[in-house]
């Protein structure tokens, strides 16, 4: 039996796929998964005055600022990320976005210096609490709020019993958990920009995929389309790379690590790259152990 | 109210709305850094979790317990806190928890007399989630002990809190509206309002909603808080109750009705006409009251005014901010309208920054810390509650329930 639900949040359409023999439990189940997922919506959306992190930017930069467990969680995660990507991964990139028209207010001017980021953001462990050392700083999860929504909504679905489903977020940020029924994975075809060349299939079994783009949302800056992932290290959009997969446990370590392989234009220095193998049609590489990490063919910085 | 009274107070109307100003400097509208106020959930579900979630905003509350039967749920809970304490039960976390300025009581509706008797004993403040209690014997118990003690008691009626919606009040008891022609509200949602249990042996406790034995079902537990509003803005109550009910989406075994009807008829022969379903989401919720001048719709975080054509106009028009539905233009209802026109910011406070329940929780922790009027009182919530409950027993058995005034009366 597959129950099938969805459900809008972050500008996006989350679907569950839910596979058991229970109906009425797969479907309570679920829609306790789209709460999760909604809630965080509510908690982590920048566009939210009222939200948790609108309240950490309006505050952090005058005092430090308690935080519960669960956000504590996400900014752990953050900032592992962001030292092993070099910073090409930063959550605190809302005065970048701002700048480049990403956000209500007006594009700021580009060529001025980058605007503080996560190096300005300091975490207390023993208080759990932030804070800003720059008053420019603002935290902005975009590229990775959805993976961690859907890894809370794996991790309720795990604790409920259900074993086997596929999580969703607008196609781009994936979760498994188990596999289908007779099948040894949750096959997703990960198309190529390319004409004329074979998808590249994804297979998910009690991991994740996450894809990104620069494309995947853009706007229109004097006459240019100009895509959403920042350089954080230069203050402008990535330009480079048009696409990143990766595959790991988290959902939301894979978004982080992504949109840090756009930035980087491939592998950055702290991935391992002994088990990097070019994929077929010389557009992707894919590290099948450990992380199962694919990146865009062009760049493999940090040999 | 003479046309010269109506201009005078709509003059001062607009001038007082500065006081609820909801600038971006002061979105988060609560601080309670000075008093420090330590305080516990009690319910860890959906309710819990929102109350959680909103106290987790306002500055200066410590949660420093929660208390939840389902061991799931708790554990869930506590990860939204920073440091709080889980129970197991109500007796454990008044023993464990230490002083305690409040508690939140988000458990099912036929439980709140049990856990707030015991809380108001403890001589804790109580903020109890609407409806009060599944029977009117209950609800009226509850009510008469938080009257007689000395504990602050309010009931989760968040309406009454709304900022937007106090000021839409404002304007419908200023005679904006002009004479009640009648109400419509609706609260459509697509769910199976099933809560999953991991252990079998829990799967009728925690989906007591949907229990006849013990729910009161949509009329109740949805209905009673659109109810509560409607009879806030008029400051009547209906008279007599009908209702329908019926299953058209989850057959899945169940006794309460998905989709019900009810109609409420007011003292003046206004009709209330009320739809609730878990088989559609069209619309949401919100409630409209139509005037011979205006009509006003209410929908949580907005509002809306829709004027006749042949309404006089009023000075505070010039500032609004309007939305076209279809062929309807409505005149956004803006908390601090005033002030931000002035700023030219009108456009940021278009919609409440937070859900209502962020008002509730603020305004009874005023009460607890500052002495704050207490916004909906122990006999307000009781009022609701017969209004709910006369409800789900006309949609129950298909009669009209007449809502006799002995009802409503606390004595």
């Amino acid at each position: 039996m597959i129950v099938r639900l969805a459900a809008e949040a972050m500008a996006t359409r989350f679907e569950l796929v839910l596979s058991g023999t229970d109906e009425l439990f797969l479907r309570a189940a679920g829609e306790e998964a789209l709460e999760i997922i909604r809630d965080q919506h509510a908690r982590l959306s920048v566009f939210d005055r009222g939200s948790l992190v609108s309240r950490i930017n309006a505050l952090a930069a005058s005092r430090p600022v308690e935080v519960d467990r669960e956000l504590w969680e996400l900014l752990d995660l953050c900032a592992r990320i962001w030292r092993q990507s070099g910073g090409a991964f930063d959550p605190a990139v809302g005065s970048l976005m701002a700048r480049w028209g990403f956000r209500d207010s007006v594009p700021g001017k580009p060529r001025t210096p980058a605007p503080a980021g996560f190096e300005a953001v300091e975490l207390d462990r023993t208080t759990r609490t932030i804070r800003f050392l720059d008053p420019r700083v603002s935290l902005d999860f975009g590229a990775i709020a959805k993976g961690f929504a859907l890894d809370l909504a794996r991790r309720s679905l795990c604790q409920l019993g259900v074993e086997r489903a596929l999580l969703h977020g607008g196609t781009s940020s994936a979760i498994a958990i188990g596999t289908p029924d007779d099948l040894p994975a949750w096959t997703i075809e990960i198309p190529s920009r390319r004409s004329g060349v074979t998808p590249l299939r994804a297979q998910l079994a009690d991991s994740a995929l996450s894809i990104s783009s620069p494309s995947g949302r853009v706007v229109n800056r004097a006459g240019q389309a100009v895509g959403h992932i920042m350089d954080p290290r230069t203050g402008r959009p990535t330009s480079g790379v048009s696409v990143s997969a990766v595959s790991c446990a988290s959902a939301a370590e894979a978004d982080a690590w992504s949109t840090a392989l756009i930035v980087c234009s491939g592998r950055p220095a702290s991935m391992r790259a002994a088990s990097a193998t070019l994929a077929q049609e010389g557009t992707w590489i894919i590290e099948p152990e450990e992380q199962h990490v694919f990146v865009p063919a062009p760049s493999c910085k940090g040999d | 109210m003479t046309d010269t009274d109506r201009r005078s107070f709509l003059t001062r109307s607009a001038g007082a709305l500065a006081g609820l100003s909801i600038l971006p400097s002061d979105i988060f509208a609560f601080d309670f850094r000075s008093a420090g106020p330590r305080v516990a959930i009690i319910g860890a579900g959906r309710q819990g979790r929102a109350i959680m979630g909103e106290l987790g905003k306002t500055e200066g509350v410590e949660i420093v317990a929660l208390c939840d039967v389902d061991e799931r749920r708790l554990q869930a809970g506590l990860r939204r806190t920073s440091n709080a304490q889980g129970f197991g039960s109500v007796v454990e976390l008044l023993e464990g928890a230490g002083a305690l300025d409040a508690v939140f009581i988000a458990t099912p509706t036929h439980t709140h007399r049990q856990v707030a008797q015991a809380c108001i004993a403890a001589g804790v403040n109580v903020y109890c989630e609407a409806p009060m209690e599944a029977t009117i014997e209950d609800a009226a118990a509850l009510a008469r002990a938080a009257r007689s003690s000395g504990a602050i008691f309010q009931v989760g009626l968040d309406a009454r809190s709304n900022p937007v919606y106090q000021l839409a009040r404002s304007f419908f008891r200023s005679d904006a509206v002009r004479d009640l022609v009648s109400v419509h509200a609706q609260h459509h949602r697509k769910t199976s309002w099933r809560t999953p249990a991991s252990d079998p042996a829990r799967e009728k406790a925690l989906n007591w909603v949907l229990d006849p034995q013990v729910s009161l079902g949509l009329p109740g537990e949805w209905g009673t808080h659109q109810f509560d509003t409607v009879c806030w803005f008029t400051g009547r109550y209906p008279v007599s109750v009908r209702g329908t009910g019926s299953i058209r989406l989850h057959n899945d075994g169940r006794e309460l009705a998905d989709t019900i009807q009810c109609s409420l008829l007011f003292d003046r022969g206004e009709a209330m006409s009320y739809n609730a379903t878990l088989a559609n989401s069209y619309g949401g919720r919100f409630e409209t009251l139509f005037g011979t001048n205006a009509a006003i719709k209410l929908a949580g975080t907005h509002a809306w005014m829709f004027k006749e054509a042949d309404a006089p106009t009023q000075g505070w028009e010039v500032y609004a901010n309007r939305q076209q539905f279809h062929n309807d233009e409505g005149i956004t209802l803006i908390a601090g309208a005033t002030k931000l026109a002035e700023q030219g910011k009108l456009q940021e406070g278009v919609g409440l920054p937070h859900p209502p329940l962020y008002y509730a929780l603020g305004d009874f922790l005023k009460s607890v810390t500052e002495g704050a009027e207490v916004v909906c009182t122990a006999d307000e919530g009781y009022r609701s509650t017969v209004v709910g409950i006369c409800a789900a027993r006309a949609v129950r058995t298909g009669e009209e329930v007449t809502i006799d005034d002995s009802l409503l009366s606390l004595g």
